[in-house]
């Protein structure tokens, strides 16, 4: 290694020893954390060493498991909307044939909601999905689309969808962003070359635009898998008492981690909820990428 | 274990070089028995409501010492002041608690202990009205908090609505109407047939099922006690909701507040309630609060109709919230600190001039005593509000108050609402009850661990 | 042609249709924050009221009196704003260090190094969050703003984004000619290669920087005073506090928290989208 080479380990240092002390080091503490009984107060290093467990305990602990659930389902049928929704978009905004306009306007009313600070979007459709008060039975009663007000965030269904609806409300145009410019990226020639072939448009899309879009397509629900699973804000505060009701339907993995944390003081267990929530998503993005790399081999 | 081992040192070897510098709540040295105060330091407080800023002007005016207050929400009170006590940074000199979380921390050593020198506030105890005073009190009874007020419960009613359906709105008339849980269906059935709703919300009455049976959440062996009282109730709020007999407005929301000063609209949303006939607006007739209720929320929501209001008792007495207040054990301006404790809890000039501000209920004897016979509040059509309040404060019994009660209170409550929806049958909620109780406070036994 | 044109028609419909529902919850919110507590819940209109300022007085008096944060929102708009900037300076800076260093230089271990960062870039947050807040509060650093600041020194996915940056962009001729100059390293990369990264580091910045603006989690347990509150733990506050006790003003409070996001992203909707598809395809 000449003299020259040294310059990296300077240039790379500062990263690494603010790495190593607000990244790697908090992560080894909660690890050494899931192993003790520790209550948030004192020292972890007070406390006592319990083994596993706290993972025996998560194994079995079916509030976890309906927090898991939750937070699929809140997070599938979001997903399922967000790309559903976002590649028709760009199907249509792409389509030479049809030669659209506006496509600039669109897509910056369609990102705008993603730009907004999430707790103050919770708190807003809060108080906009309100049964007595709000908005949104307002203007549907107004409309005459409902004959009485609906209570969106009193019921677990209603509200587990009402919850997957503003996440979709957030995201799809991020997503439609994203894989517009994976469409626009696609080389024309393809296009052309399965219009001479006389493909009709259903056929383009199903044949060519959505194999070439696959890598697109995986990043986007690795990505958007992994911000779902860490789901919190929105649930926190829609619900009372930041508890997840109604029926515990809105809790959610990080949601039952920070309680457990921070209302109730089971630091220990918590600790061990983290990791537990590190190790699903871990797994779910492998089955996510092989799964969806599968089909080509 | 050596995993353990070789993980503890390495992780604590990175804090030991900073817990040396720490300044947590520990006690402080030996020789510091005199307190000095010192006039150049702004004396710091947290609370949670803003009844603190009124008597920390007066303390400004009557020391000469700057004050700062921190309001922060109930809901987030604990969670917020706790990580600020257990490491000392930028923390208060005097914080206050609330009945729900106050146990908690009196067994923490985050309050100064106010019975040894150089506080000595065990020769004050004659005082005080008693449940006030043992509440303040850790497990080896040494004293961590003080308060100033007590805050039993009563009903607080609309008293043009008692005469409009009964032709009587005295209180002694009104406390007749609903002396057991029977008479006070019965009321609610009469008040419904006029237009009126006898709660707000059906949780209105968790305060009377708390009373009718007096036992702590969890017993001295750990042990969850689930009272028959609070199974009893359950029904008693379900009724209220399929009768009608409930206003529907949550506590603490909008409309809640709304309905103190008039009439609100009733659109039912449930399934069940909503091809009943209710009429699209309804007035409310009365309000389970306590004394703190009727001075900081009633009488500011209720402006237009002050003087026809009136107190009574409700089927049991109960008593809740109130706030309790003592010196941070790491604070470095403990003398400013137990100035101020002593003049919000001792100072019979103070608590004199904030009596006559307020109206508010004091638990110190020596002014109580003196004003109790001839105390009226206009707001109540001149009833004596304080006669009445301070025979309710007799029947407390603090037991009851343990450490869990927030977390527990909470629990019970969203299960009882889910009864009362007709979303769980009785016994999922205690089998739920029993449950989530566990998962929240693994330490404590519950019937399902046998 | 006929054909083409109601495709063409029902196509526009269906998109205003979704742009009016991406619209109209912040129409609902700005109508409401004009309109008084009784009015909001008497019902829906989306006819403006006149009660803006008394909201924002109602608003205001209660922020200060009864829930003591003094200046209210504004305080919190100076909080975020502080957090922000300094995120992105910094995260802007040592992101482009590291990734020149990266790039620059071959030195022992730096392939481990490498995988280290592209592994912590899928280590969700939450994995360390307790032990953050257990590490601050042994630090001395909880109730302050060390820890949402600080760390930002380290971001690995910038770092990630910046060293592609640099391997498509980068002349590495340019770099020659400095050193036979007699230039330094440090003097290298502050006066040419930062120059050079100047457009990677800006895309990243308004990430860096509405990424701090909304932070939520973090804030909430590390900041327990209210007057240090940044302007989304502010907004949660708000909900158990007075204000939420009149609509007009929670909504007018609503608004106002969102209202510097909206007014940016309308000069910088072009620059923000262009990012956001330049950084998709290059992954």
């Amino acid at each position: 290694m000449n003299s020259r080479n040294k310059y990296g380990y300077l240039f790379i240092s500062p990263f690494f020893i603010v790495f190593s002390i607000f990244g790697i080091y908090p992560i080894l503490l909660s690890l050494y954390m899931s192993f003790t009984d520790y209550k948030g107060i004192g020292s972890p290093f007070n406390a006592n060493w319990v083994g596993l467990q706290q993972y025996a305990r998560l194994i079995k602990d079916t509030y976890f498991l309906q927090a898991f659930i939750n937070t699929w389902k809140i997070w599938g049928v979001n997903i399922v909307l967000q790309l559903a929704l976002a590649l028709i978009l760009a199907v249509i905004f792409s389509d030479v044939r049809l030669k659209l306009k506006g496509v600039s306007l669109y897509r910056a009313i369609f990102y705008l909601p993603n730009l907004m600070t999430v707790s103050s979007v919770a708190l807003l459709f809060l108080f906009i999905l309100d049964w007595q008060h709000g908005a949104l039975n307002g203007l549907l009663l107004k409309a005459g689309f409902i004959s009485r007000p609906i209570n969106w965030l009193g019921q677990p269904q209603t509200a587990q969808l009402s919850v997957s609806l503003i996440q979709t409300w957030l995201w799809f145009g991020h997503t439609f962003i994203i894989i517009f410019a994976g469409i626009e990226g696609i080389s024309k020639d393809y296009f052309e070359a399965a219009m001479i072939d006389g493909a009709n448009r259903t056929q383009t899309f199903f044949k060519v635009t959505l194999p070439l879009l696959k890598p697109i397509m995986i990043y986007v629900v690795i990505t958007s898998l992994i911000g779902g699973l860490q789901l919190f804000e929105i649930p926190f505060l829609m619900s009372q008492n930041g508890l997840g009701g109604p029926e515990g339907s809105l809790v959610t993995m990080v949601l039952y981690l920070f309680n457990q944390a921070f209302k109730y003081r089971n630091f220990g267990y918590a600790a061990a909820v983290a990791y537990g929530l590190f190790f699903i998503i871990l797994i779910f993005s492998i089955v996510v990428f092989k799964g969806m790399f599968k089909e080509e081999a | 274990m050596k995993i353990k081992k070789y993980l503890g040192i390495l992780l604590s070897t990175v804090l030991v070089t900073t817990s040396l510098v720490g300044c947590g709540p520990k006690k402080t040295g030996e020789g510091e028995k005199k307190l000095e105060v010192d006039k150049t330091k702004v004396l710091r407080v947290w609370s949670f409501t803003d009844e603190l800023k009124e008597p920390l002007k007066y303390f400004e005016e009557k020391y000469g010492i700057k004050t700062e207050l921190t309001i922060v929400p109930t809901a987030d009170y604990a969670s917020k002041l706790q990580p600020v006590l257990d490491s000392g940074v930028n923390a208060p000199d005097v914080f206050t608690a609330e009945i729900a979380w106050v146990k908690q921390w009196v067994d923490m050593p985050y309050w100064e202990n106010l019975s040894d020198a150089p506080y000595n506030a065990n020769e004050w105890e004659k005082d005080y009205v008693p449940y006030v005073w043992n509440i303040g009190k850790d497990n080896n009874g040494k004293v961590k908090a003080l308060s100033w007020q007590a805050t039993p419960g009563g009903f607080i009613y609309k008293r043009w609505i008692a005469r409009e359906v009964w032709g009587n709105d005295d209180p002694a008339f009104v406390a007749q109407k609903l002396s057991n849980m029977d008479n006070f269906m019965k009321a609610a059935e009469e008040l419904k047939q006029k237009g009126y709703k006898i709660v707000p919300d059906e949780g209105a009455i968790r305060w009377f099922a708390k009373g009718s049976e007096p036992k702590p959440w969890v017993n001295e062996k750990n042990e969850l006690q689930l009272t028959q009282a609070q199974i009893d109730f359950m029904d008693y709020q379900k009724q209220l909701r399929d009768k009608e007999y409930s206003a529907m407005a949550p506590e603490w929301s909008p409309a809640w507040f709304a309905s103190m000063g008039g009439p609100i609209p009733f659109n039912a949303g449930w399934d069940k309630v909503e091809e009943a006939k209710s009429s699209k607006k309804v007035e409310v007739f009365g309000y389970v609060m306590p004394t703190w209720g009727l001075h900081y929320v009633i009488k500011p929501n209720a402006k237009e109709t002050a003087g026809d209001w009136g107190l009574t008792s409700g089927p049991s007495p109960y008593f809740w919230g109130g706030t309790w207040v003592g010196v941070y054990s790491g604070s470095k301006n403990k003398g400013a600190a137990w100035e101020f404790v002593k003049m919000m809890t001792h100072d019979q000039e103070f608590l004199n001039w904030w009596y006559k501000k307020t109206g508010d209920l004091l638990s110190y004897k020596p002014v109580t005593d003196k004003v109790k016979d001839t105390a009226k509040d206009d707001f109540l059509k001149g009833q004596n509000h304080y006669e009445f309040f301070l025979k309710e404060a007799e029947k407390i019994t603090p037991e009851i108050v343990t450490k869990y009660d927030q977390g527990i209170d909470q629990i019970w409550g969203s299960l009882v609402s889910e009864y009362v929806d007709g979303k769980k049958t009785k016994d999922q909620v205690i089998n739920e009850f029993y449950k989530q109780v566990k998962n929240a406070y693994p330490e404590i036994k519950t019937p399902l661990d046998k | 042609m006929n054909k083409r044109n109601l495709i063409r028609g029902i196509l526009y419909a269906f998109l205003t249709l979704l742009a009016l529902v991406c619209l109209i919850p912040f129409a609902m919110m700005i109508v409401n924050s004009t309109r008084s507590n009784t009015e909001i819940v008497r019902g829906f209109t989306l006819i403006p009221g006149k009660s803006l300022i008394e909201n924002y007085k109602n608003m205001m008096y209660h922020m200060d009196v009864t829930d003591g944060i003094f200046k209210g929102i504004w305080l919190g708009y100076k909080n975020s704003f502080i957090i922000a900037v300094s995120v992105t300076i910094l995260s802007g800076y040592f992101s482009a260090l590291t990734a020149y260093g990266f790039y620059a230089f071959d030195f022992k271990g730096k392939k481990v190094l490498f995988t280290l960062i592209l592994i912590m870039m899928m280590i969700p947050s939450q994995l360390g969050l307790l032990g953050f807040y257990e590490l601050n509060k042994a630090l001395k650093t909880l109730d302050s703003y060390i820890p949402l600041i600080v760390p930002s020194i380290a971001t690995p996915f910038t770092v990630f984004f910046m060293r592609q940056y640099l391997i498509s962009t980068m002349h590495p001729a340019l770099l020659e000619a400095a050193r036979i100059d007699g230039a330094n390293e440090v003097t290298i990369f502050h006066k040419i290669v930062l120059p050079i990264m100047l457009p990677a580091i800006a895309t990243m910045s308004i990430f860096a920087f509405i990424g701090a603006w909304n932070n939520y989690l973090v804030p909430l347990t590390i900041i327990s005073s209210p007057h240090k509150y940044p302007l989304p733990v502010l907004m949660g506050y708000l909900k158990g506090g007075k204000v939420s006790e009149n609509l007009g003003s929670m909504y007018l409070a609503i608004s106002m928290s969102v209202a510097p996001i909206i007014i940016a992203f309308m000069f910088l909707s072009k620059y923000i989208i262009s990012s956001i598809s330049a950084g998709s395809v290059k992954e």
